[in-house]
């Protein structure tokens, strides 16, 4: 009797072995993409396929996760289980992440189908076809608890139409869209590597236990769905970078300048997921601090100290990163402080039980730099005069974040850096912004920065209430201050009726 | 009542005890299957059912999926037979590896001798028979000290009835002082083997590296003996990493080797020359140096096995991967004191075996 083929083989038979090089036409015509990088590629073969998933098992695996979660998401529904939230101000955090990442989950979706088509190697494709499928669903599933949330809550009315145009929905958006306009190699280490490998624990578990924490079922379940599928996309992040370490030395430094990038883009990104952290989860967790220190410092220290084995060190600004961990969760919640009434959810004045946490989280930082400005704006908002900033922020032209972010050796000095390119000044929020647009000056150039699109007439008008309009946000129902807004009042409402019932039974 | 498991693709048909898990009588029979986490939660045991039923245990819903119970997979780690089974694992059929059952083994010490000042070599005869592959290692048991400890086969695997292992005396350790002082010829031990997965890839058909450090020198030696007894004709280089010229044990044999076989070098490393080493004309500094210089840096297409502290290991793996050889082609088994503690193994996912 012939000897069963082994299942490595089996795999390889029914994903690589139907492939076939192109004789008709030339294999660079077929795939013009994956060469203007200057990665060296001289043996696709040598792809190991980090899981061996053909497509008849994969969508047998997706159809059970997808009636486990929408089991618990009907049940949210039928039960309205947004009753059980721990307080209406999660929201805030809950419409940030959902506005902010659902299109990015679609934007992904559509990437990874595009590579799928464009890489030359069938190991790769198939792991892009797949995980292409999987960010689709998992911007379907955040989508249906947009859905879900949208009846009862301000701000989540208009998702796709807010995500193009709204101050700082165009953080994630022009993060993805650099990553998406970038060669193949490059998104895959920017999104695979540096986002999904390095960073995404960051993301993804802080804000999954927050929203356990904070009673928000609907979350936790498309969180753990998603996170099923994310463990795949890690492992394709490592032997992607990997792979292209291997291939040929010359890949090595070009790699180094997209983890260098890659790494600053994320981090500047996740300051959003850090003051949902710190600020905006009722019921805490664990401070960003801490998680960045788990996260990032101890095992992302770990994953580098054996990519050193590459000729890869940490990135560039990594110590920057480190040292602004006291720090920028602070600094973030200030800026949307002051710019609620142009954003698509409330913010609020910080209780004395809150600054006790934020003091004993962040001992060296917290009573001296910040708590004093929380005390001043809870103060104002007492006397009738809460604090809105009228004036327009000047935003990084690589991150796209206002410029609130101080010197590195000086917490009380806002960072400016700025260069000039082809007779114009740009404008940066830190050195690892400025070092992303020194390399590509061509590309930052064109970024498309909701202010300057507001002052040029491109936004529906000059005043406030014009640009709201232009978002689809109404002014004062979908922001402005928690105290008095609508949300605060029917949630109130909600709890009172509720009470009352309890009492009855 | 005895029940077997036949696993595809390799065909190894193995004896289940009642109530014995797949997975634990299939590593005892030396049948190795992918497993992690032991106990039904994280998936990586799983198998197909091809023949056969089962009972799946503690399997986690999680880790095996309502269709996958349809479709007869089950987690060997949890799963025991209701009748004899043939199942289909994910295994590479390794054309190098030899199946063997571990077994229990009793020896009496045969010879005894110190190496350098510390490392003891010790000689076990051994009625039964030992048959392993060159590079696999024994679990010996120190009468007096808690669980066994693992020493290599130093000997060539042809000689089955005697084995050779080589003790460094571990300051401060539990068992190794009690080798090196209390052990007599003639003295009763207890081993199991053969165990370990560090054998030559023959099949790879490359020039091949050794690279030792002090009494790491045990696997590859067994190694490099077994090769050139076989009639192998590709390069073999065995660099031996030692303080001074005194603790480059066997040098006698190695150059005598060398002698009589023209593919086979033997490259001695003093990392510490002291007086006694003034008429030293062979190589100086670490084993990862060494290697680096004899072969210009560059290892592409060849294969590596590593056997020393985990210090050395790391720095040449560092030195191999600079020089252009990677994972698949790096063999190292590590043996790791309490005194070595974690360092020198890798500490994220990004390496599987190295």
């Amino acid at each position: 009797m012939a000897k069963k083929i082994p299942l490595k083989r089996k795999y390889e038979m029914m994903t690589r072995g139907l492939a076939w090089d192109t004789t008709y036409q030339d294999m660079d015509d077929v795939y013009p993409y994956d060469k203007f990088e200057g990665i060296k590629i001289h043996d696709w073969d040598a792809w190991e396929d980090p899981f061996r998933l053909t497509q008849d098992a994969y969508w047998k695996y997706q159809a059970e996760k997808e009636r486990k979660l929408y089991a618990v998401i009907d049940s949210f529904a039928q039960n309205n289980g947004q009753l059980g939230l721990s307080d209406a101000r999660y929201l805030g955090a809950l419409k940030l992440f959902l506005t902010g990442v659902s299109p990015l989950e679609y934007q992904a979706h559509r990437h990874f189908a595009h590579l799928a088509r464009n890489i030359r190697g069938t190991g790769a494709q198939v792991a892009a076809q797949m995980q292409s499928i999987d960010e689709l669903r998992h911007a379907q599933t955040q989508i249906h608890a947009i859905s879900h949330y949208n009846k009862y809550f301000d701000g989540l009315h208009d998702f796709t139409h807010m995500h193009d145009r709204v101050w700082y929905l165009s953080v994630p958006k022009s993060f993805f869209d650099d990553a998406v306009s970038a060669g193949p190699f490059e998104f895959f280490t920017a999104i695979s590597f540096s986002f999904e490998y390095v960073l995404t624990n960051l993301l993804f578990v802080p804000f999954m236990s927050g929203a356990a924490y904070n009673g928000d079922l609907a979350t936790v379940t498309f969180g753990f769905s998603a996170q099923s599928d994310e463990s795949r996309h890690m492992t394709l992040g490592l032997e992607v970078i990997k792979f292209l370490l291997e291939q040929d030395e010359a890949n090595v430094p070009i790699i180094q300048h997209w983890i260098d990038k890659w790494f600053w883009r994320g981090h500047r990104l996740l300051s959003l997921v850090g003051m949902m952290m710190d600020y905006m989860l009722p019921k805490k967790i664990m401070s960003w601090k801490d998680a960045w220190e788990m996260y990032f410092e101890e095992q992302g220290g770990a994953l580098f100290e054996d990519l050193a084995r590459y000729g890869i060190r940490p990135p560039m600004h990594a110590e920057q990163a480190n040292n602004e961990k006291h720090r920028i969760s602070h600094e973030v919640w200030a800026i949307f402080y002051q710019y609620t009434h142009a954003a698509g959810f409330h913010t609020w004045d910080i209780d004395d039980e809150h600054k006790a946490w934020l003091s004993a989280e962040y001992p060296d930082t917290f009573d001296k730099y910040y708590r004093p400005r929380l005390d001043l704006w809870k103060q104002m908002a007492a006397d009738g005069n809460r604090y809105y900033n009228m004036a327009l922020p000047q935003l990084c032209q690589v991150c796209q974040i206002p410029m609130g972010f101080t010197e590195p050796d000086d917490p009380t000095t806002i960072c400016f850096r700025s260069r000039e390119y082809q007779g114009d000044r740009y404008h940066f929020c830190s050195d690892g912004c400025q070092y992303i647009f020194d390399h590509e000056p061509e590309k930052y150039i064109q970024a498309w920065l909701p202010v300057h699109q507001i002052f040029q007439g491109n936004c529906g008008g000059a005043e406030i209430p014009d640009v709201l309009n232009w978002y689809h946000l109404n002014l004062g129902v979908d922001n402005m201050a928690y105290e008095g807004s609508a949300e605060e009042k029917i949630w109130n409402d909600w709890m009172a009726t509720r009470r009352v019932g309890a009492a009855r039974t | 009542m005895k029940r077997t498991v036949t696993v595809e693709p390799i065909e190894e048909t193995v004896e289940l005890a009642d109530g014995q898990t797949i997975l634990d009588a299939c590593l005892r029979a030396g049948v190795w299957l992918p497993h992690a986490c032991g106990h039904g939660l994280c998936g990586t045991c799983k198998v197909e059912v091809l023949d056969g039923d089962v009972d799946h245990g503690a399997a986690s819903p999680f880790a095996l999926m309502d269709f996958e119970r349809e479709e007869g997979f089950t987690l060997a780690c949890s799963a025991t037979a209701r009748s004899d089974l043939v199942i289909e694992a994910d295994i590479d059929i390794d054309p190098d590896a030899v199946i063997r059952p571990v077994r229990d083994h009793v020896g009496r010490v045969s010879r005894l001798e110190h190496l350098t000042s510390d490392i003891l070599g010790i000689w076990i005869t051994v009625d039964d028979g030992m048959e392993f592959q060159a590079g696999q290692y024994l679990n010996l048991t120190v009468e007096g000290v808690d669980g066994p400890r693992a020493f290599s086969f130093a000997n060539s695997p042809s000689t089955t009835h005697e084995v050779e292992l080589h003790v460094r005396l571990v300051p401060g350790g539990a068992a190794t002082p009690k080798l090196h002082t209390e052990l007599s010829v003639g003295d009763k031990v207890r081993f199991s083997g053969p165990y370990g997965r560090f054998f030559v890839r023959r099949s790879a058909e490359k020039p091949m590296l050794f690279l030792a450090g002090g009494s790491g020198l045990s696997s590859p030696k067994s190694m490099v003996l077994d090769l050139l007894e076989t009639g192998c004709a590709h390069p073999i280089t065995l660099v031996h990493g030692v303080r001074t010229s005194a603790d480059a044990y066997f040098g006698d044999l190695f150059r005598s080797l060398e002698a009589e076989h023209p593919n086979f070098r033997y490259v001695p490393a003093l990392s510490q020359p002291g007086e006694t080493d003034a008429g030293w004309t062979g190589e100086t500094g670490f084993v990862h140096e060494v290697a680096e210089r004899l072969f210009d840096g560059s290892f592409k297409g060849m294969s590596a096995y590593l056997c020393g502290p985990p210090p050395m290991i790391e720095a040449c793996i560092r030195t191999l991967m600079k020089g252009r050889l990677f994972e698949r082609d790096i063999f190292t088994e590590r043996f790791v004191t309490a005194a070595d503690g974690e360092s020198g193994l890798s500490k994220s996912p990004l390496f599987k075996r190295v």
